[in-house]
């Protein structure tokens, strides 16, 4: 049978070399935890304004409120996050549908991308009033300024990595008699994926940005909503607890896409590849002749 | 080799191809290919990249281009490939003036333009695709390629994880699997170590024996030229002409060790007196 570990270099850190990891892992736990604890201890010594920089203790119990004992979070939390990946997905759809259209076709290209360049240029974050006023204080607003904002990177970036197909697989194609259809779905849009998914992550992270702007300016919920508030009560450590919130859905924003780029950019990276090599290999066993015993010898 | 035995044995299990191939390959006699003062220029006509070259070629007849940049080797290459048209003269192939790209003419780059998205099966697949749904029949002879080009244990290997012969020989087979028995290399393993061109050079003349291809090779190495082929099309530049062919007499199939001898030295003589006029 095929057996592709042998050809394959193993990748220089298994990640089940335990030793190893923890070695890291606690390494990075010991400078976090330490910081943390010089923090916690300026604070109870009165070196910073406790209620300005609320030290570590009051945030946690901030967190514990925000999540445990009154949950409050949770509800403008989603809607930030529907909001963000709703901007994103209109982003994307506008973004690649403008970019594949372009990269078809010449004067397309030449008439629309003047516009793209001055929505640029433009700081989006100043169309917050204009697009609120437009779309109203509901959610609607927001995801228009998060889909505006994440619109460029994607439409960019899918158009240049259309454009960049090198010359010689293009020959390759035409000696074979391809037609433009096939030259678009077989070479030219799976070479320009790794661009596209590099412009679709900083999509992704700009629409939240986006959002939040939105939000901060005028909004009834989501998590700028709920920072706005306990930054105008003083109430600091709550804040902080938002913010840190606000990280983490971006965190599992960027997460996702990067697990989509893995997935779908696989050849990109040697583990995955060996990955998808050796399904492939399997799902062949249904057409493949066995080499009856023969070895190479 | 014992991996082609095995491929003889499965190649029995199943329909036959549905293709012609001639084994053993020299000089059936029909010709394939005439050409009659093809000429390429650019801009109004002042740029001449190649002027009136004629030629036949027979079936399974194994030819070598060779000569220095910009004496229209490839340019010739590439008009009998139909990938860019010629300004004047004729060339037909089987009997048909080239125009555009055929299915019964197939090319082999410097560069291996594997897709590193597709696995080495399937970018040996990728013409067939082109032209039509691909069968579990289609797979099977992709596989007998790749074992054909000494593959045989890396069908679902990417681009990325073969070293840079192995992608020519991926490419190679990708050529074979188009069905085409008109084969066109330009400079195919000219981005290699001279070791591993060697071995694929001896290896390519076997495979092309094989198919019973009629071949065209271009490469600025003489010797290699000459070892290939059955004759040798020396062309010299400014402007791109066709100066001289030159038969090479010796028997198939070949080893490296021919290349010490007299007769070899005598014919790589003769290329180069033609070559050094210019």
């Amino acid at each position: 049978m095929t057996d592709l570990t042998q050809t394959t270099p193993s990748p220089a850190l298994r990640w089940w070399n335990l030793s190893a990891v923890l070695g890291r892992v606690g390494l990075h736990l010991v400078i976090f935890l330490g910081i943390l604890a010089a923090w916690e201890a300026a604070g109870r010594f009165g070196l910073f304004n406790d209620y300005l920089v609320p030290r570590p203790s009051r945030i946690a119990t901030a967190i514990g409120r925000l999540y445990v004992t009154q949950g409050a979070i949770y509800w403008h939390f989603f809607v930030t996050l529907f909001e963000a990946v709703a901007g994103f997905l209109v982003a994307a759809a506008v973004g690649i549908g403008l970019a594949v259209a372009s990269a078809l076709n010449e004067s397309f290209r030449r008439y629309v991308a003047p516009y793209a360049i001055v929505l640029n240029v433009t700081p989006a974050l100043a169309l917050t009033p204009i697009v609120i006023a437009w779309f109203g204080f509901g959610w609607s607003s927001k995801i228009a300024l998060g889909a505006i904002i994440a619109f460029f990177p994607i439409f960019v970036n899918t158009l240049t990595g259309l454009m960049e197909t090198d010359a010689d697989r293009h020959e390759m194609f035409r000696s074979l008699g391809a037609k433009n259809r096939q030259l678009f779905w077989k070479l030219r849009l799976p070479a320009a994926l790794p661009m596209i998914f590099a412009g679709l992550k900083i999509g992704m992270t700009s629409a939240l940005v986006g959002v939040i702007v939105a939000e901060f300016t005028q909004a009834t919920e989501g998590v700028g909503v709920l920072m706005n508030r306990y930054s105008f009560q003083l109430d600091m450590a709550s804040a902080i607890a938002t913010l840190l919130s606000m990280s983490l859905m971006g965190l599992l924003l960027f997460t996702l896409m990067e697990i989509l780029d893995d997935r779908i950019v696989f050849w990109r990276r040697d583990a995955r590849m060996a990955a998808v090599g050796k399904a492939r290999a399997r799902r062949a066993l249904s057409w493949r002749t066995k080499p009856a015993a023969a070895r190479k010898d | 080799m014992n991996s082609i035995a095995i491929d003889r044995s499965s190649a029995a299990a199943r329909p036959v191809p549905a293709r012609p191939r001639v084994v053993g390959g020299v000089s059936a006699g029909e010709t394939v290919i005439e050409a009659r003062g093809v000429t390429k220029t650019f801009g109004d006509g002042s740029v001449v990249a190649l002027e009136g070259a004629s030629f036949e070629a027979k079936k399974g007849e194994f030819i070598s281009l060779v000569g220095p940049s910009g004496c229209g080797k490839s340019t010739l290459l590439r008009i009998i490939s139909g990938l860019i048209p010629k300004t004047g003269g004729s060339l037909s192939v089987h009997g048909r003036e080239v125009t555009e790209p055929r299915s019964d003419i197939g090319m082999m780059f410097q560069k291996a333009t594997l897709l590193e998205w597709r696995t080495a099966i399937e970018n040996v697949l990728l013409p067939t695709e082109l032209q039509r749904r691909v069968t579990a029949d289609d797979k099977r002879r992709a596989a007998e390629l790749l074992h054909m080009v000494g593959l045989k244990d890396f069908e679902f290997a990417f681009p990325r994880q073969l070293s840079g012969g192995m992608q020519q020989r991926v490419a190679l087979a990708r050529l074979l699997q188009t069905g085409a028995d008109i084969l066109l290399l330009d400079e195919p393993f000219g981005a290699l170590d001279e070791f591993t061109r060697e071995r694929l050079n001896v290896e390519l003349m076997r495979v092309v024996a094989e198919v019973g291809g009629t071949t065209f090779f271009v490469t600025h190495n003489i010797q290699e030229a000459i070892f290939l082929a059955d004759r040798v099309m020396v062309m010299t530049p400014r402007p791109g002409r066709l100066a001289k062919i030159v038969d090479v007499p010796f028997e198939r199939p070949r080893d490296l060790s021919i290349q010490q001898s007299p007769e070899f030295n005598a014919l790589v003589s003769e290329v180069r007196d033609v070559l050094g006029g210019h």
